[in-house]
């Protein structure tokens, strides 16, 4: 009797009577040989402290009961998740899912898959015994064609599907390093049962990798047949479908290390980027020529026009200068080329509603967005917008200022589209008089301070882009 | 048995008859046909034990490693005589020792500049600062920043980020990470989070600590990647199965986005529960200043957790109770966490409710939205407040209660078909306020919020009628 089982079942029904020291498993069924193997591999590689046995849904739900390590019960299906989440706890764990047929190869078939293909070191122990235990003797998705089961009861047909060959399946994939599936009906049967379950947890105690092992496994009691009946019915019936042997058993190093979860201050400081750096202010007042407290800016465009970063770097600004301010993103479903539009907001305080339905600047990058915008802008309002690709001007309301600066084409110019967004910065600038330029610019240096080359450019984009709007309102003057 | 096969001498088996099923593997097992089925009753399993002929027996173990019983067939030890099995195992059931409680540590940040994030970002901060250095997600806009930001920052913490396969397999390692004992975290946003709700069921079953950042979006079904308030009655309602309730938390600034994060945490493993943070989709998205708190945690390991140690190896994580009584008991004893939470975990923010004839409800972004009208309102000359929930379960109604002390209607104003108003008129009835005041509502739907203008001009017109 191996020592990593209870002394007593304690939890079996309080552990009473004969419940104090015998499994709740039917007479002949491979459970309790299966978990028998378990706690004697796991004594044999001294593991039982580090052990976390994940108990699944179904006849082995109270695998619990029985090993005396570390017990997780699982949602239906979900064990191999509910392992993944404790390897990653603690890499040192000896993780053990444990499920059957229902339980893997139907409900938990994508937890299954990712588990496998992860390929994290884990001992997954798959009970296929062709048939829904717990539940009452249903098909499963391992019953065979013909098999009369209560939701079969004229035999499993074709259109019921096949019996599903899982660690065929597991051992296709790249991640496991070790599938064997193997059976219980006679002494060569379970000692390669034994020898198999032993290995898969030596692989997982390596640090090697995912390790898989398919039990074909006895269930007298939805067979309808004794114990040595049902052994027989295994041996001549299941395993023409279900083929013994190893498939799969790679030469793998030991690669699995995990580091110790670091909490120290300066490191966390460090990765969210936040630093002490005074950023220099250069704002007098807060910009009420434009409103007296509350300034709503939207900026639009498709997506990749930029107008996103330009939003940012308006806000950041803001901030920079102790006002507050918000920044709103609207994207299409599309990563490029859709209709992209930034609300922002700027306030002397507080920025109440984040939205800008009614803006008091509106900068458009393409037609569409000056079409659709443009008459929203309140009276009295700015609107500039990219005249190298729009030709065409909405009505707009009472007093609004439309300029129309190539934005693209001075990009181009300088010798990159992609800062049509900067140009516009510059032109917002020099036309609404929104911030001091030395306030945009510093959020512009702060925002590329990864891309220390990109800085120059962006600067001369910004400057062009403030140019042309003062040559444009020479013109009208 | 691997062991027994190893050994020089062999030992004969010996039968505790009474856990013996008579299954007969040992029967097919032997070779030299020494077991044979069993005439004699059991009197105490009533079953017919195998017998054993112990003259043929070589010791060959076989049996013993065919016998699907712990405590069936087992190696003989002293003699060949059944022992009763209380003499044989004594008192102690198992050998691991009792865990201790390692408490968190809180360790003083530096003053440090504000950062200026959107909300799920300052939310994944908030995480880190509260020692979450596990993460499990999978990708949904508009909640798929703040994973975005985790994948980055938490390798570089020596943390693990996992893109689990679905929303499902998110929930489940996260009880897995969460027994163990680690603050472990997820975003997701609404079809996400319905799915998670079994798992929540089994996390407040199992009484395992986690938190979910729900960035609502409009819906029903796939709806779209605005934001709504469509989620609050999945939240305070409806979290899966059974008697489950969890505390949920709803942030209207990215700074509350990051300092409620951290609070999360705190009462996910004050309480061993799951806690749900429920923001919209412009919250997520929407960047603005965030100051960071003044301390950060260092946390450490609770004594009930698996975490897969020598310490831990008494623990269980399960949700099974078999028997009705043990249910109920574990029913009461989570009823009696949730009075807890009710009697000390209600937040609320009132804006001039002091004096306030008309008093405003709102939430999230359109609590901000609220708070604009109550501004304009009150230039007007119309004494209007705003209660803004934090707490949404469970529901601040204390607060509540007082801040319509003054008042003759509420309006509650929401991007969503009346989850918050039933919120309120629940909270008002169990709080036994009998007469309720006049409830209006202002309602946007389908990733449509509220504006401030449509709030002023539905209460001015209101007013002016009367």
């Amino acid at each position: 009797m191996s020592t990593v089982f209870y002394q007593t079942f304690e939890r079996h029904a309080h552990g009473a009577g004969l419940k104090g020291h015998a499994t709740h498993y039917c007479a002949g069924c491979g459970h309790g040989l299966v978990q028998k193997y378990l706690a004697e591999s796991i004594e044999e590689l001294g593991v039982q402290d580090r052990t976390v046995a994940i108990s699944p849904v179904g006849c082995a739900v109270f695998m619990y009961y029985y090993l005396d390590v570390g017990n997780t019960q699982a949602a239906h299906g979900r064990a191999p998740a509910v392992a993944i989440g404790h390897k990653m706890a603690n890499p040192e764990s000896i993780v053990i899912s444990y499920q059957g047929d229902g339980d893997l190869a139907s409900i938990g078939l994508a937890e299954i898959m990712q588990a496998a293909q992860m390929g994290l070191p884990m001992t997954v122990i798959f009970v296929n015994n062709a048939i829904y235990g717990m539940t009452g003797g249903q098909m499963a998705p391992t019953t065979l064609s013909g098999q009369v089961t209560a939701t079969s009861p004229a035999g499993r047909t074709r259109e019921m599907g096949q019996p599903l060959k899982m660690a065929e399946l597991i051992a296709q994939l790249d991640g496991p390093v070790y599938v064997e599936r193997v059976a219980l009906y006679d002494n060569k049967q379970r000692t390669r049962a034994q020898r198999a379950i032993l290995k898969a947890i030596r692989m997982q105690a390596e640090g090697r990798g995912f390790a898989f092992v398919e039990v074909l496994s006895e269930c007298p009691t939805h067979l309808k047949a004794t114990p040595e009946e049902a052994e027989q019915w295994v041996k001549e019936k299941m395993t023409p479908i279900f083929p013994l042997g190893v498939k799969k058993d790679l030469e793998t190093e030991p690669w699995f290390a995990m580091k110790k979860p670091n909490h120290s201050v300066q490191k966390l400081m460090e990765v969210i980027g936040a630093n002490k750096k005074k950023t220099p202010t250069f704002c007098q007042a807060f910009p009420e020529q434009i409103d007296s407290q509350d300034i709503a800016l939207k900026l639009a465009g498709a997506g990749g026009d930029g107008a996103q970063t330009a939003a940012m770097l308006i806000t950041r600004a803001a901030i920079n200068e102790g006002f507050d301010a918000t920044h709103i993103p609207s994207y299409g479903p599309e990563s490029r080329g859709g209709t992209s539009f930034a609300d922002v907001h700027i306030a002397s305080e507080e920025v109440l509603s984040p939205a800008s339905p009614t803006p008091h600047i509106l900068v458009a990058f393409n037609a569409p967005s000056l079409m659709k915008f443009g008459p929203t802008v309140q009276p009295g309002g700015t609107i500039l917008y990219d005249s190298t690709v729009i030709s065409e001007v909405p009505n707009v309301q009472d007093d609004v200022q439309l300029y129309g600066i190539p934005f693209t084409q001075i990009a181009a110019d300088l010798g990159k589209v992609l800062v049509k967004n900067i140009v516009a910065l510059g032109a917002l600038q020099a036309a609404t008089d929104l911030m001091p330029k030395e306030s945009l610019l510093t959020a512009i240096q702060q925002a590329l301070a990864n891309k220390c080359a990109m800085i120059p450019l962006n600067e001369a984009a910004f400057e062009s882009g403030a140019e042309a709007l003062c040559l444009e309102m020479d013109r009208r003057n | 048995m691997i062991k027994a096969t190893k050994q020089k001498e062999r030992p004969k088996p010996f039968l505790f008859p009474e856990f013996c099923k008579a299954c007969g593997r040992c029967i097919t097992a032997c070779p030299k046909n020494c077991i044979t089925f069993g005439d004699t009753i059991n009197p105490k399993s009533g079953l017919m034990p195998v017998q054993i002929d112990m003259e043929l027996c070589n010791g060959c173990g076989l049996c013993l490693s065919a016998c699907p019983e712990p405590y069936g067939l087992m190696p003989q030890v002293d003699n060949h005589e059944p022992i009763d099995p209380k003499t044989l195992f004594g008192e102690k059931n198992s050998t691991a020792s009792k865990a201790v409680r390692v408490p968190d540590e809180v360790l003083p940040l530096p003053d440090m500049n504000p950062l200026i994030i959107k909300g799920t970002y300052a939310s994944a901060i908030g995480a880190a600062l509260a020692g979450c250095r596990h993460f499990f997600g999978y990708p949904i806009t508009p909640s798929t920043e703040g994973a975005e930001l985790m994948a980055k920052i938490l390798p570089e913490l020596n943390g693990v980020f996992v893109q689990a396969v679905s929303e499902v397999a998110t929930v489940n390692m996260m009880y897995g990470c969460g027994g163990a004992g680690m603050r472990c975290m997820t975003f997701t946003s609404s079809p996400g989070f319905s799915l998670m709700l079994e798992g929540i069921s089994y996390m407040i079953g199992a009484e395992v600590p986690g938190v979910f950042v729900n960035v609502m979006r409009g819906g029903p079904g796939l709806g779209n990647i605005a934001p709504e308030q469509g989620d609050i009655k999945l939240a305070c309602r409806g979290l899966g199965h059974g008697n489950t309730y969890a505390v949920v938390l709803a942030p209207s600034t990215p700074q509350e986005m990051l300092e409620l994060t951290m609070l999360a945490f705190q009462l996910s493993f004050k309480y061993r529960h799951p806690v749900i943070i429920l923001a919209d989709g412009y919250l997520g998205q929407m960047t603005g200043k965030v100051n960071l708190p003044k301390e950060m945690v260092k946390p450490g390991l609770p004594d009930w957790a698996v975490f897969g140690d020598e310490a831990h190896r008494a623990n269980l994580i399960c949700s099974i109770e078999l028997s009705e009584q043990d249910l109920e008991q574990h029913n009461l004893h989570l009823m009696e966490k949730y009075d807890r939470m009710i009697s000390t975990e209600q937040r609320a923010d009132c804006y001039f409710c002091d004096d306030a004839e008309i008093v405003l409800v709102a939430t999230n972004t359109p609590s901000r939205m609220a708070k604009g009208a109550v501004e304009e309102l009150r230039r007007a000359g119309i004494r209007v407040g705003l209660f803004r929930p934090i707490s949404l379960w469970p529901f601040p109604i204390d607060a509540f209660e007082q801040s319509i002390s003054e008042a003759r209607k509420i309006v509650v104003v929401e991007a969503g078909n009346g989850q918050l108003e039933d919120e309120i008129r629940l909270a008002m009835s169990k709080a036994g306020i009998m007469n309720y005041l006049p409830i209006e509502h202002i309602q946007r739907y389908g990733g449509v919020l509220p504006s401030k203008q449509a709030i002023v001009d539905q209460i001015l017109a209101k007013e002016v009628q009367q």
